[in-house]
């Protein structure tokens, strides 16, 4: 394992490829210098560098237990809810530092959305899920509301399905439509990225497609990185691609050389299904 | 051949095994609490109630062997056996061939007569009962009750209706119709004078009070300049002159009320003449049929649910209680939920969970299971002796040495309990809050919202149905407490009722009447015991209705929350 362990991106392989996409070709969103993660003893992330592009999607993916969630939930500082959960290293946003201190949490949650793994609609109505983050920046001006609802709920694809019952609990609806819930009211905030956990794993397929779909049309105004544990799905909708395993980055380049043609071997055994 | 399926025979430990005798045993503990319950509320119900209805009033000729028979008018209140030879052992020469005979408590009446309501009687020798319908009952606002034959009616000493019929005759009818008239007229008076008395005079008692203690006060802190001195005199003045008008007012309602007399024959043949201004109501219960009986019973429950006590709480009603309780318990909740909740919040979310935060929540768990009279000491001693003369002598110097929260109160009381029910509602309130979902609290705070934030806008709305659990835990210990309530504020007979018209419309300080002390004050410390028996019933039916109709409260707000934040299936 040790020998395949690569900390730092590996620019030259991407070179390599005859890819349209290229990753220095990009504007930085994020980006991450030698991120150590630790729960407790256990190092849960072993010095991650590397790059979120903006307005693009960065899938990540590796076996259980990687650390790909957890580096995702390193990018909204999720993870200073966990009790003895120590990070060294940088992450940053439009070149701030998001662990300096002094950072505003909640604004920076404001900038960079989540979405998690099982829906979490607030039992609510629909309307006042998605106003939720409104009302937390205090905006309170019910024409605004009206208009970034809507607005969020078309872009989430879902307005069409809920106009008529927009004062319904959200809790009466399907998983999928939760799901797309809960993006809308990521969206709503207008974030500047959006983390998406593993977000269709909870989901049927029909649901699952109707939340790939809503990724390719997000990535036009959104930074997106999406953990995901489907290979296909990460092929689907990503334009780059991290291979992780066990706290390192293994790989990361564009998702077409990456799956066509891994420069790791344990890429290659990870995405042919030899292990993992 | 037989068709029949051979029939396999059970062993007892087969059976055993089965698990049937568990089922069995569960159901059959189930039973006994339901039927124990039942039971229970069977028991105040029946003898609760039953004190209301008009019984009917027997007239016979009661001659004990070896004494003097003598006729007795008496209402029948209960009957039980006794053997025979008891009854020889207390003297009573009963003949031998008894073995067990009934014996029956009648209540008489006329206490002011005889010297008590009550006797005992043995029913073998009440004979040639029966049910004259001339016969009535008269309840009256001192003595007890009163039965007897009518005989006359008179205002200002001159007889307007009379008659000598002990048969419902025609002079007969017509002076009992009088009689009516006259204690309408009578009740009429009555409540004005208890209205100007009461609400007039109290308000002008009030406002006197209210310029002694601003004088006092004035006195005090030297600034008692001759203007205000002045000031006060001419208000009080205004005040007196006010007083004077009533007084006299009352003094005509008084010479009014008392114009009626009434000549009454009870049943050992003697004649009075009463006032008819000292009968609550009278009726007949002989002549009543079903309809007028229950209409009889319904103004009688709704006396005791609407009236004032008379009679050291033996008689009337007990709306002061129902309403110091029902106040009581709802202060209580407005202390304890807030305070309960803020103390969970803090437990849960804040506090790291290290050794100190377990020790703090085991000691609130036992706080719930020391003695409720130990919080009375310690609200006596602590609120009351502390506290309130601290606060005496802070805000209400003027009013010295007469205690003004330096004694039992309304507040003190609420507080008290408050202290005692808090554990319940931090226990409640942490478990519900530990039951909200992480990812929901995620979801709030990944779209920025601060942890203070989450908390108020989504998990305490989420937890309130826990939060409602622990208020009705509280609610239900809360009202049936009794014990400390004697020590901080519970009063047998409170002059006013701790909400009325005067400033400040709250008297946080006032004494209360409590139901629980009631049953207790009426069932053991009343002079008429007999009497009292079944109010205590009817007060504890009472005091559980008002439990339970709060509970049912607190349950169908919690249902409704419940409803509305209906626990994610997640």
């Amino acid at each position: 394992m040790s020998e395949t362990s690569t900390h730092s991106i590996d620019i030259s392989a991407m070179q390599r490829s005859h890819q349209a996409l290229r990753i220095e070709d990009e504007n930085v969103c994020l980006s991450v210098k030698d991120l150590h993660l630790y729960y407790g003893e256990k190092e849960a992330l072993k010095g991650i560098d590397m790059i979120i592009p903006e307005k693009k999607v960065t899938a990540f993916i590796g076996p259980s237990g990687c650390g790909k969630s957890t580096l995702l939930r390193c990018f909204n500082r999720m993870n200073d809810l966990v009790d003895g959960c120590r990070i060294t290293g940088e992450i940053n946003l439009h070149d701030n530092n998001i662990y300096a201190k002094g950072t505003d949490v909640a604004e920076l949650r404001r900038r960079v959305g989540m979405v998690f793994q099982k829906p979490n609609p607030f039992p609510k109505s629909i309307y006042e899920n998605v106003a939720y983050g409104l009302r937390i920046q205090g905006i309170n001006k019910k024409r605004v509301i009206d208009e970034t609802v809507e607005w969020a709920l078309r872009s989430a694809a879902l307005w069409d399905e809920v106009k008529d019952r927009l004062h319904e609990s959200a809790l009466g609806m399907s998983g999928g439509q939760q799901q797309r819930l809960v993006i809308a009211r990521t969206v709503a905030v207008k974030p500047e990225v959006l983390l998406l956990d593993e977000p269709a794993s909870a989901l049927d397929p029909i649901s699952t497609l109707k939340i790939e779909e809503l990724i390719h049309e997000l990535k036009n105004e959104f930074t997106i990185a999406i953990v995901t544990h489907n290979m296909q799905q990460a092929a689907r909708v990503s334009d780059y691609t991290a291979f992780m395993y066990m706290g390192d980055m293994v790989e990361f380049g564009d998702t077409n050389s990456l799956f066509t043609n891994p420069s790791k071997q344990q890429t290659e055994d990870y995405i042919t299904g030899r292990y993992g | 051949m037989s068709t029949e399926l051979k029939q396999k025979k059970q062993t007892v430990s087969q059976w055993v095994k089965s698990g049937d005798p568990w089922v069995w045993l569960n159901a059959g503990a189930v039973a006994i609490s339901v039927i124990m319950v039942l039971g229970l509320l069977a028991l105040i119900a029946v003898r609760g109630l039953g004190h209301f209805w008009p019984a009917d009033i027997n007239q016979g000729t009661y001659s004990l062997p070896s004494s003097q028979p003598y006729t007795l008018i008496a209402e029948r209140v209960e009957s039980t056996e006794v053997p025979a030879a008891q009854l020889r052992e207390a003297g009573i020469d009963v003949a031998d061939h008894h073995d067990l005979m009934m014996r029956s408590l009648m209540k008489t009446g006329n206490r002011d007569v005889y010297g008590s309501d009550f006797r005992w009687i043995i029913d073998e020798y009440f004979t040639d009962v029966t049910k004259p319908e001339m016969l009535f009952a008269a309840e009256r606002h001192e003595w007890g009750n009163l039965y007897g034959y009518l005989q006359a009616v008179k205002e200002d000493g001159q007889v307007v209706a009379s008659t000598t019929d002990l048969t419902p005759t025609e002079s007969a009818l017509a002076t009992w119709a009088t009689f009516e008239r006259s204690i309408e007229r009578a009740t009429t008076i009555y409540d004005d004078i208890h209205e100007v008395e009461k609400d007039e005079i109290g308000a002008i008692n009030h406002t006197l009070e209210r310029l002694r203690l601003e004088q006092r006060r004035l006195e005090l802190n030297d600034k008692l300049t001759p203007a205000k001195q002045a000031d006060i005199d001419a208000q009080r003045a205004a005040e007196d002159a006010k007083y004077q008008a009533l007084q006299q007012r009352l003094i005509d309602l008084y010479a009014e009320i008392n114009r009626d007399t009434f000549v009454v024959q009870v049943m050992d043949g003697s004649v009075h003449e009463l006032q008819v201004a000292k009968v609550v109501r009278a009726y007949r219960p002989n002549s009543m049929g079903i309809a007028q009986k229950m209409s009889f019973y319904g103004s009688k429950v709704w006396e005791f649910l609407s009236a004032e006590p008379r009679e050291a709480n033996t008689e009337g009603g007990v709306f002061p209680a129902i309403f110091g309780t029902v106040m009581m318990v709802l202060l209580m909740t407005v202390l304890v939920t807030p305070f309960g909740v803020v103390a969970a919040v803090y437990l849960r979310e804040y506090a790291s969970q290290g050794f100190v935060t377990r020790t703090i929540r085991i000691a609130v768990n036992n706080l719930a299971g020391v003695p409720s009279i130990v919080y009375g000491v310690f609200g006596l001693g602590f609120f009351i002796y502390f506290l309130g003369s601290g606060i005496d002598q802070a805000f209400f110097p003027e009013a010295l040495p007469s205690p003004t929260f330096g004694t039992g109160g309304l507040m003190w009381a609420s507080i008290t309990l408050a202290l005692l029910t808090v554990p319940v509602v931090i226990v409640a309130t942490e478990e519900g809050l530990s039951r909200i979902p992480r990812n929901v609290r995620e979801g709030s705070l990944a779209l920025g919202a601060t942890k203070a934030e989450t908390l108020w806008r989504v998990v305490l709305p989420m937890a309130s149905p826990a939060i409602m659990t622990g208020v009705i835990l509280a609610v239900a210990r809360a009202a049936g407490e009794v014990a400390p309530l004697m020590l901080v504020g519970v009063v047998k007979l409170a002059p006013s009722l701790p909400l009325d018209g005067n400033y400040p419309y709250l008297h946080l300080d006032q004494k209360f009447m409590h139901l629980g002390f009631h049953i207790y004050d009426v069932g053991f410390q009343s002079p008429n015991v007999e009497a009292a028996r079944p109010l205590v019933y009817a007060t504890a039916l009472l005091l559980v209705i008002v439990i339970a109709t709060l509970n049912l409260a607190a349950v169908t707000i919690r249902n409704h929350l419940r409803e509305k934040y209906k626990s994610l299936e997640m």
